[in-house]
């Protein structure tokens, strides 16, 4: 850009905006200031709604107490709140008897791991869908999709019957004589629960991958080409750094998820081994006095979220920036 | 109390699911895992229930009811006159766990009262009264556990009964239920189902002999040779009461921190030694389909396995057996049925109590419930070589009787309830603090 350009840019912009302001004012369509920003008001009222005041709940119920029932109590008012339950939980994760920590920790793990194995699996495919499947991508998206029209709690009870030890699935191993003897699938093996949220989330993973990979510039990729480099090394230096913001972007969307997650170990193991946050959680609802406990496990999730969620933020942010 | 309940946890999607999976699952599978639908809701109907009093955490003001301390309940409402006639075309509320009852029997009821019906389910106990404390249910029958019953009367939810109508009561029940530890009189309750808390075992794998002579059964369910097989209930007070017997503790409402620590540590040792699994459909469902070989379990839930079996033979049902000491020495509880303080149909509402005590529909319902009727003319010499009415019309499976003969443990008895060490009741807030802890010191598996 010439460096007059540049120094007119300020001036100028600003100028416009006031004359823009004037031009729709003179042309008879006087917008109101509040106009644009209605636009997005249903959207702010359904956050408000559903969104903040549940979560005004969550911490109402967390810092409040409970009632005759032993059913939580949410206080309204935080000049009445008690942190007694916050110290509970505290003392649990790092007091002397600390033992939610093993369960913190394998929580982490499991995420950690189905995240990594849905990036290794969901990669290729959506590389596949995206680049070489031609006529069969839209039929190929469908049917990633198409899971999702069974809901998730029936396609894990399918899993139950599949894993049983007389299920198809001990068929198939015995068949190709990879294992000896059918394999307690359901006996609270960790395996399993991190292979089904790896079944449970992928499809996650894989959508917003295909929709990056789809995007990306062949012209770059030809032009990586042109430069001598064969595919394997395009790949390596264009199209995955390319994609580095839609891994991040799979990686959040399932990992969130996967941390609250109860459905699929209470299903597959239902062993206090495999046992996972948002067991924990679950528990602390259905047990009488330990709602508030059962919010304040919320909250602290939600404050374990907010360190990944925010580094996916500002390396979007960033990735922005450099473009 | 943080006592699951026999009937916690199953059904709503079941059809649906016997439909794709196109095989019998069960009649009361899924709830436990519907309950995440049903998650968000008591929270929400507690705090719209809480707007108007944030700051209600009084206890009461009733005591813990106890067999050795047992309560009068306070009168709280009126009671109907007597002589009325029962609402004509009227709705029947009844507001019952999931798949407690033989729809068969209430819609006979119906039939005979000229009225319909409608079955509102919940699923455990503080969801149950989550949802009363909305004000927006109403219900004439409810089916409460006595631990709730002081405060659900101190609340003003229940009616007290006018017994004239519920001629059954006297006529019918065990004597002790005419004056219960937890509502002396019975002024608001009669009892539904009695069940006592022993072992389910696949007896293709233990025979009878073995677990009856062996000097501790219990500890059969910390052996490493059943690993991967072994379940205990989700619930806390049945589960750590068991963890205490085993340990020769006989005080399951102890609230010595030295017995709950000693138990909580047997349970970890569990885990460890057999990767037990705390399930709540694994007695009733799991263990008769084949997945474990040791379940502590509900009388009831094991009476009722044999719905639950592959393959409806002979072979699959005598594969089922129940463990309860010889000498008795193990929990025992029942049931209530109580009536809305709010009732639209107060009167078909008692009727409806008599109903539900007469004996042939008590026993009907007992032939699909698995869970036993305290029913004074019902032999419980002879459960054991009766068909029940259930049975006699399910052509697809062999004639069975109320209670298997192979497992005459599962026959409640009068007897059971009366030893007053073995009814789990309220704890004091201390003392309910500490199995809770321990409690989730189980479930974090540490």
């Amino acid at each position: 850009m010439p460096e007059a350009a540049i120094q007119e840019t300020e001036p100028k912009r600003r100028h416009r905006r006031r004359a823009d302001r004037a031009l729709l004012r003179e042309g008879g369509a006087w917008l109101p200031r509040w106009f644009w920003p209605a636009f997005a008001a249903p959207a702010i009222i359904w956050l408000l709604v559903f969104f903040v005041v549940p979560f005004y709940t969550v911490i109402a119920i967390a810092f409040g107490t409970i009632d005759r029932f032993r059913n939580p109590l949410p206080v309204w008012e935080p000049w009445f709140w008690t942190t007694q339950y916050v110290r509970d939980l505290w003392g649990n994760i790092f007091g002397a008897d600390a033992f939610l920590q093993p369960t913190f920790v394998r929580t982490l793990l499991y995420v950690v791991v189905a995240s990594a194995i849905c990036l290794v699996v969901g990669y290729p495919v959506a590389y596949y869908a995206a680049r070489h499947a031609g006529k069969y991508r839209i039929l190929l998206l469908i049917l990633l999709i198409s899971p999702f029209w069974i809901s998730y709690l029936m396609r894990m009870l399918a899993w139950v019957n599949l894993l049983a030890t007389d299920g198809y699935v001990n068929d198939v191993l015995l068949k190709l004589h990879l294992v000896g003897q059918p394999t307690a699938w359901l006996e609270g093996k960790s395996i399993t629960v991190v292979l089904g949220l790896v079944y449970g989330y992928i499809p996650y993973m894989i959508l917003p991958l295909f929709g990056f990979l789809d995007r990306i510039d062949t012209s770059l990729l030809e032009a990586g080409k042109d430069l001598g480099a064969s595919p394997a090394r395009t790949f390596w230096r264009v199209t995955l750094p390319l994609s580095k913001p839609a891994i991040l972007a799979g990686l959040v969307i399932v990992a969130l998820p996967m941390f609250g997650d109860y459905y699929t170990n209470d299903l597959l193991s239902g062993s206090p081994k495999t046992n996972m946050i948002g067991n924990l959680i679950n528990d602390s609802v259905f047990s009488p006095g330990q709602g508030p406990l059962g919010a304040v496990l919320v909250l602290v999730l939600m404050v374990m979220l907010l360190i990944p969620m925010g580094y996916y933020v500002r390396s979007t942010t960033r990735s922005q920036e450099t473009r | 109390m943080a006592q699951r309940h026999p009937r916690e946890g199953w059904q709503a999607a079941r059809l649906q699911a016997e439909r794709i999976t196109g095989r019998h699952l069960s009649r009361r599978e899924m709830l436990r895992i519907m309950g995440g639908s049903a998650l968000a809701l008591p929270s929400v109907s507690a705090i719209l229930a809480a707007c108007s009093n944030p700051r209600d955490t009084s206890t009461g003001g009733f005591k813990v009811a106890t067999p050795d301390n047992p309560v009068t309940l306070p009168k709280v409402g009126k009671s109907i006159a007597d002589g009325l006639q029962p609402e004509k075309g009227a709705t029947l509320q009844i507001y019952n766990w999931d798949a407690y009852m033989w729809k068969p029997v209430i819609q006979e009821f119906c039939d005979k009262y000229d009225c319909d019906y409608e079955w509102t389910h919940f699923n455990n106990m503080e969801e149950a009264i989550a949802k009363i404390q909305t004000g927006q249910l109403k219900f004439d029958v409810f089916f409460p556990t006595y631990d709730q019953l002081g405060k659900l009367v101190s609340a003003g939810y229940l009616m007290p009964l006018n017994k004239s109508y519920i001629p059954n009561l006297e006529a019918n029940v065990w004597d002790m239920f005419k004056n219960p530890f937890y509502d002396q009189g019975a002024q608001y309750s009669v009892p539904y189902t009695v069940y006592t808390t022993g072992i389910a075992y696949r007896r293709d794998t233990i025979s009878d002999h073995e677990i009856r002579n062996n000097p501790n059964p219990r500890a059969m369910l910390w052996d490493p040779q059943y690993s991967g097989k072994v379940g205990v209930y989700d619930s806390e007070r049945d589960t750590i009461a068991f963890a205490l017997q085993k340990l020769g503790i006989n005080d399951v409402n102890t609230e010595n921190p030295d017995d709950i620590t000693k138990a909580k540590d047997a349970l970890l040792e569990m885990i460890d030694a057999v990767n037990v699994r705390a399930t709540i459909n694994g007695a009733y469902l799991k263990l008769p389909q084949g997945e474990y070989v040791l379940h502590e379990s509900w009388s009831g839930d094991i009476v009722a396995g044999w719905g639950y079996v592959n393959h409806y033979t002979e072979q699959e049902f005598e594969a089922l057996g129940y463990w309860f000491p010889a000498d008795r020495s193990g929990p025992a509880d029942n049931d209530l049925i109580t009536v809305g303080a709010s009732a639209q149909n107060p009167v078909l509402a008692h009727k409806f109590l008599d109903w539900m005590l007469d004996f042939k529909v008590a026993m009907d319902n007992y032939s699909w419930n698995g869970y036993q009727p305290p029913q004074k003319r019902a032999d419980v010499n002879a459960l054991t070589t009766t068909e029940g009415r259930y049975s006699k019309i399910s052509n697809w499976a062999p004639p069975i009787d109320y209670v298997p003969p192979w497992m005459p443990d599962a026959v409640v008895r009068e007897s059971d309830l009366q030893q007053s060490q073995f009814r789990i009741h309220e704890l004091s807030p201390k003392g309910d603090q500490l199995w809770a802890d321990a409690w989730r010191e189980f479930k974090a598996g540490a």
